[in-house]
């Protein structure tokens, strides 16, 4: 909310210097979010009497004049007419910088010298008119800088009022704030009008024929209004709290709503038909239109104001056409009501007329302060106007608001705080925002303060007002029970750390993806690649692109991957750490989660293995190097050895895919993407990926493995290269090699695959690089000798493999 | 005979002198001293000889070996020397050439942010817990005191889920629009006392440069028989000085949120300009970095704590301001682009 320092300074006197004001205000709660100072546009700008006026010599439409403004007279020349010697003009003095124009200097113009410019409104920013200089009041001094002279001089506060602080979105609100942290009492003058006439009572009868909405009615008749423009003071102080100045009557009712609080409705009473106001709740699908012009359909929900014709206005959110105050309005019905805030917001939302008056309705007005408030502004509106205000109050009233109390305890102002407050200190500090002492530690709320509830909000009064500097800083006496670090922080930091090594970034992608993608990426038989996924879906998504939830990292990392390709890297090596959401048609029940959200490792690899660079070999990313991301991670966690075999999953090629496991614990896959998913997501071919659960990973990481005593003895090491069908795998040879061998070999190393010449077609060659050892004691060359051929044998026989050269 | 010796030994100490490498002196030594060497030929004769005689060329064959031998010694000296002389002197390699390395992956700046920041917490003794991201309104606004019209739902524009597949009806389903929902789990889970932290992600329907759809939050939640706000406001400086610095400077201010009474903001002194006032800080010296306050008690009589039994504390952090304020960031969104130029740089 705008607050205008000057407005303020009538409720409190004397204010320090803003900033100072706006430090005070922001450490008790009240947000000052900026200060705008309108008149230092205007620096620069004084007041200057015209004392002579000759034509320039050289120009017919210039005028050199010769000005007062102060010190010596100045000559200035001027290119507008619409003056006489001694009319008082704005004067931009040498140095000065005119919002939006140059800075005046002293010039020549067509050889006559000329100390400064004359201004019109227009330049000034203080009107529209450009059509000549702005004629100011006669009884100004000239060589009065401008601002001050026109009383433009103030700051206006930007301020963030939380929305549990209705009652300060008003400059009496604010006012009463800064009176209790500078300790200043409140002045707060209230205007009553002088009755005359029938009573209002007579030319209009109010019902409420919803309570619940209506609280409370007030309305108050003026007769003989002229509508016209609303003077000058008027207009600055709305138009400064960004209010556009309309007309007299309705800039009353803002003007008072920024004063005080509540908002208000000017009703053209002649336009009202039938005598008859009544408050009630919509028919369904009735329409209104409303003051800007809209038609409305209305809902069974909403709050509406009729006549005998039916709804005429919104209440509380926004006036009707039809009863609307025109310039031809004599007689005005003025409203201050008030209405339930829950009602307000609906309207408001529902129509998205988000008003200065359903903004105050939707935090709460104070319904007791209603006839004085209007009393002023019928005040305002007839002093304005020229009206009288007829006799009597229209005051309806079905739901009086309750006194409310609350306990505040000797010792809970101490005791929430953590430090001690003098009991004299608490009675002042509430005393002064309007809590009023009651018996047995209680205190009466006052009407505009409907977030106290309890004895926390008064607590909360006494450390705002003191500020929360006071409250000294402890560490808390609380430890808790400090419990062993969860294993899964630390499989997380391993995790992250391995594949950091292996040269992954790491990539943080929102939970929410394109629909089209998921099919193309979810995780689930190949068979189903391409068919719709049942997932998570948003109801009021950002964007198509954002409408579901991630089935799979894949879907994200994929979209990564293009994103970067567009930069055209040479190779891309991304891992992602997060969530997938799966549905759980029993999720939200008591305390199991709504949706399964399983957390993940996935990565992607693309491109060169290895940065161009004058060591490095050509070769691009493959299933191996997705498949070593895997065993890094697993050796991060000390997990036993990863086993994979072939599978068949989505969203992987049926040719290149793993599931991978350690022990029985699937861990995810490990593959590269099927061809049908890079055509459909637009990627180019040679994109490998992992996806693995983290709930696995945590299942196998051995986060304190036990200890093993190193070997005593020697390992004999033996060659074994053996000649295979292709497609065989090569874990079945190892399985055969480590069982036969058994107890002596420690180990079987695959170090060389060979295909071609001299070997046949469909064939390859196997090397492995087996260990012999034992744990007693040193292995004689015969045993090793008897064990090998063993192995040799077995493998021949049982995988129809040929034994090359030993 | 002890002229062939002589003769050996005068060519022997010729060839030795002129050998120039290690493999020319073992051929050498293999030639005269070795078992079937020159040395051996000769003396294969002795047998032939008479004793006086075969003793005195016997002398005189020890003295022409040992000389041998010390002359092979001394050139297997000098060729040594030579040898790493020359290596020593041969011309140095290319140092420039780049090394070989495999570079590191680079931690995502707002995962290494909220990761340090929860270990930050951890420091300060608070254990690590994780929530749902897909919650229920009931425990991400209804629990933490929200009534279902309050306005301050307007500071939050709430993502919501379709229920349609569920076999019952929980109510609304959102998107947590904050880590708080963590507190409720937490509290309906354990028994006081109480201290965690919950980071996580969090989403709000909000997308222009310092707000995205989604973003990362950490929450703390001290709960105890008698917990006090001096104690809240010891923590948060507590963290300010370990994770940002010993010299920065802390402001507590006042504030409101529905599930804490009092309520605050806690404002770090801005370390571009050191609080003097910059752009960073629009001028006010200070940083907004989180909200905080006393648990609500209503929040714990939604968890079903008998009402007065305990207080507490809680604070909520917004991981991607801090990081902004930290790497000195100025557009969000581009934190979830994952351009890899930009994850490199951290």
């Amino acid at each position: 909310m705008k607050v205008s320092v000057e407005w303020l300074s009538e409720f409190v006197s004397p204010l320090p210097a803003p900033e100072e004001l706006a430090r005070r205000l922001t450490r008790a709660g009240l947000e000052v979010e900026g200060m705008d100072r309108p008149a230092e546009a205007l620096s620069g700008v004084v007041v200057a009497r015209i004392a002579a006026a000759s034509p320039h010599p050289g120009s017919e439409k210039l005028t050199v004049t010769q000005v007062e403004a102060g010190g010596a007279p100045l000559q200035i020349v001027c290119g507008a007419k619409n003056f006489q010697v001694g009319d008082l003009v704005p004067l931009a003095t040498v140095g000065t910088t005119l919002p939006g124009g140059p800075a005046i200097q002293r010039a020549s113009l067509r050889g006559v010298e000329s100390h400064g410019m004359l201004c019109s409104g227009k330049e000034l920013g203080l009107s529209d008119d450009a059509s000549g200089l702005l004629l100011l009041p006669k009884d100004l001094v000239p060589g009065t800088p401008l601002a001050k002279a026109l009383g433009l001089e103030d700051t206006v506060l930007e301020v963030n009022v939380t929305p549990n602080r209705g009652d300060a979105l008003s400059h009496l609100g604010v006012a009463r704030e800064a009176g209790a942290v500078l300790r200043l009492p409140l002045q707060r003058r209230l205007r009553t009008p002088a009755e005359s006439g029938a009573p209002a009572s007579d030319s209009i009868r109010i019902e409420i024929a919803d309570p619940v909405g209506c609280p409370r009615f007030t309305a108050r008749v003026l007769e003989g209004v002229r509508i016209g423009p609303s003077p000058a003071w008027l207009r600055r102080r709305l138009e400064r709290c960004g209010i556009r100045s309309i007309s007299n009557v309705v800039d009353v009712t803002n003007y008072v709503m920024l004063e005080l609080g509540q908002p208000m409705h000017a009703f053209d009473l002649d336009r009202i038909q039938g005598g008859l106001l009544r408050v009630r709740r919509a028919r369904e699908g009735e329409p209104l239109t409303t003051l800007d012009g809209k038609q409305r359909t209305l809902v069974a929900d909403d709050l509406v104001i009729e006549d005998v014709r039916g709804a005429q206005s919104l209440a509380g959110t926004m006036g009707g056409a039809d009863t609307e105050v025109s310039e031809k309005t004599t007689r005005v019905l003025l409203e201050a009501a008030n209405w339930d805030p829950g009602t307000i917001r609906r309207m408001a939302r529902r129509h998205q007329l988000h008003s200065e008056a359903s903004y105050r309705f939707e935090r709460g007005v104070d319904r007791t302060a209603l006839p004085e408030v209007l009393d002023h502004a019928a005040a305002l509106m007839a002093e304005l106007s020229g009206a009288t205000v007829r006799r009597g109050r229209i005051d309806l009233h079905p739901r009086p608001a309750e006194p409310r109390a609350v306990p505040l305890g000797r010792g809970e102002v101490d005791g929430l705080l953590g430090a001690p407050v003098p009991g004299e200190e608490v009675r002042s500090i509430l005393g002064s925002l309007g809590f009023a002492a009651e018996a047995g530690d209680r205190w009466g709320v006052p009407g505009w303060r409907q977030d106290v509830e309890r004895s926390e909000d008064l607590v909360e009064e006494v450390a705002r007002i003191r500020g929360y500097e006071h409250i000294p800083s402890v560490l808390p006496a609380s430890s808790g029970t400090l419990t062993p670090e969860p294993s899964w922080v630390e499989v997380e930091r391993r995790v992250r750390g391995a594949l950091s090594g292996a040269g992954f970034d790491e990539v943080v992608n929102y939970s929410f993806v394109d629909p089209a993608v998921l099919p193309w990426v979810t995780p689930r038989a190949l068979e189903k690649l391409g068919t719709p996924v049942g997932a998570l879906a948003l109801k009021n998504p950002l964007t198509p692109q954002q409408a579901v939830m991630r089935t799979s990292l894949l879907a994200s990392l994929l979209s990564n991957v293009a994103f970067n390709l567009r930069h055209q890297p040479e190779s891309l090596r991304l891992y992602e750490l997060g969530r997938s959401y799966l549905r759980d048609p029993h999720g939200g029940k008591d305390l199991r989660p709504v949706a399964e959200e399983r957390l993940k490792v996935a990565g992607v690899l693309w491109g060169r293995r290895d940065p161009r660079g004058w060591t490095a070999k050509d070769a691009t990313n493959d299933f191996a190097d997705a498949k070593g991301a895997v065993e890094a991670i697993l050796s991060a966690l000390s997990a036993e050895e990863l086993t994979c075999r072939l599978a068949r999953v989505a969203p992987f090629h049926p040719r290149a895919t793993a599931e991978a496991r350690v022990g029985e614990v699937v861990l995810g896959w490990i593959g590269e993407l099927h061809p049908l998913v890079t055509r459909q997501l637009e990627l180019p071919p040679g994109i490998f990926a992992f996806e693995l659960e983290f709930g696995a990973l945590e299942k196998v990481a051995r986060l304190s493995p036990r200890f093993r005593s190193l070997p005593r003895y020697p390992a004999v090491l033996r060659d074994l290269a053996v000649v295979v069908p292709a497609a065989m795998q090569a874990a079945e040879v190892r399985a055969v090699i480590l069982e036969v061998g058994q107890p002596l070999v420690e180990d079987a190393v695959l170090f060389d695959v060979y295909t071609g010449a001299p070997l046949p077609e469909g064939q390859k060659n196997l090397a492995f690089a087996l260990s012999y050892r034992s744990a007693e004691r040193t292995l004689r060359d015969d045993e090793v000798q008897e064990a090998h051929r063993r192995i040799v044998d077995e493998v021949q026989r049982r995988l129809g493999g040929q034994l090359r050269g030993r | 005979m002890q002229d062939r010796l002589e003769s050996l030994a005068s060519k022997a100490r010729e060839e030795i002198g002129r050998a120039g490498d290690a493999s020319g002196l073992e051929a050498l030594r293999v030639r005269y001293l070795g078992k079937k060497g020159e040395l051996s030929a000769v003396l294969g004769g002795m047998g032939k000889l008479a004793p006086d005689e075969r003793r005195r060329v016997g002398e005189i064959a020890n003295r022409v070996k040992a000389e041998v031998e010390s002359l092979l010694a001394e050139a297997q000296e000098r060729v040594a020397r030579a040898a790493l002389e020359a290596e020593l002197e041969a011309p140095p390699i290319d140092v420039t050439l780049p090394g070989r390395m495999r570079r590191p992956g680079r931690r995502h700046v707002v995962s290494r942010t909220l990761e340090e920041i929860t270990r930050t917490f951890q420091r300060l003794g608070f254990d690590v817990v994780q929530s749902p991201e897909v919650e229920l309104d009931l425990y991400n606004f209804e629990s933490l005191n929200f009534p279902s019209d309050h306005p301050a739902r307007d500071m939050q524009d709430t993502f919501y889920v379709h229920g349609d597949y569920l076999q019952h009806d929980p109510g609304g389903i959102v998107l947590r629009t904050h880590t708080s929902p963590g507190q409720i789990r937490t509290m309906l889970t354990q028994k006081p006392p109480i201290r965690v932290v919950v980071p996580g992600k969090v989403y709000r329907a909000d997308s222009d440069a310092t707000h995205t759809p989604m973003f990362h939050q950490i929450e703390g939640l001290l709960v105890d028989r008698t917990v006090t706000m001096a104690e809240l406001k010891g923590t948060l400086d507590a963290f300010v000085r370990a994770y940002f610095g010993p010299d920065r400077r802390t402001r507590f201010r006042p504030s409101f949120f529905p599930f804490t009474e009092p309520s605050g903001e806690l404002d770090v002194s801005c370390g571009a300009c050191g609080g003097k006032g910059c752009r960073l800080c629009k001028q006010t010296g200070w940083l907004e970095i989180l909200g905080c306050g006393m648990v609500h008690q209503n929040v714990f009589k939604a968890v079903g704590y008998p009402e007065g039994s305990v207080t507490g504390f809680a604070f909520g952090m917004g991981i991607e301001r801090v990081a902004m304020l930290r790497y000195g960031l100025d557009d969000l969104r581009s934190l979830f682009e994952n351009d890899v130029r930009l994850l490199e740089q951290f």
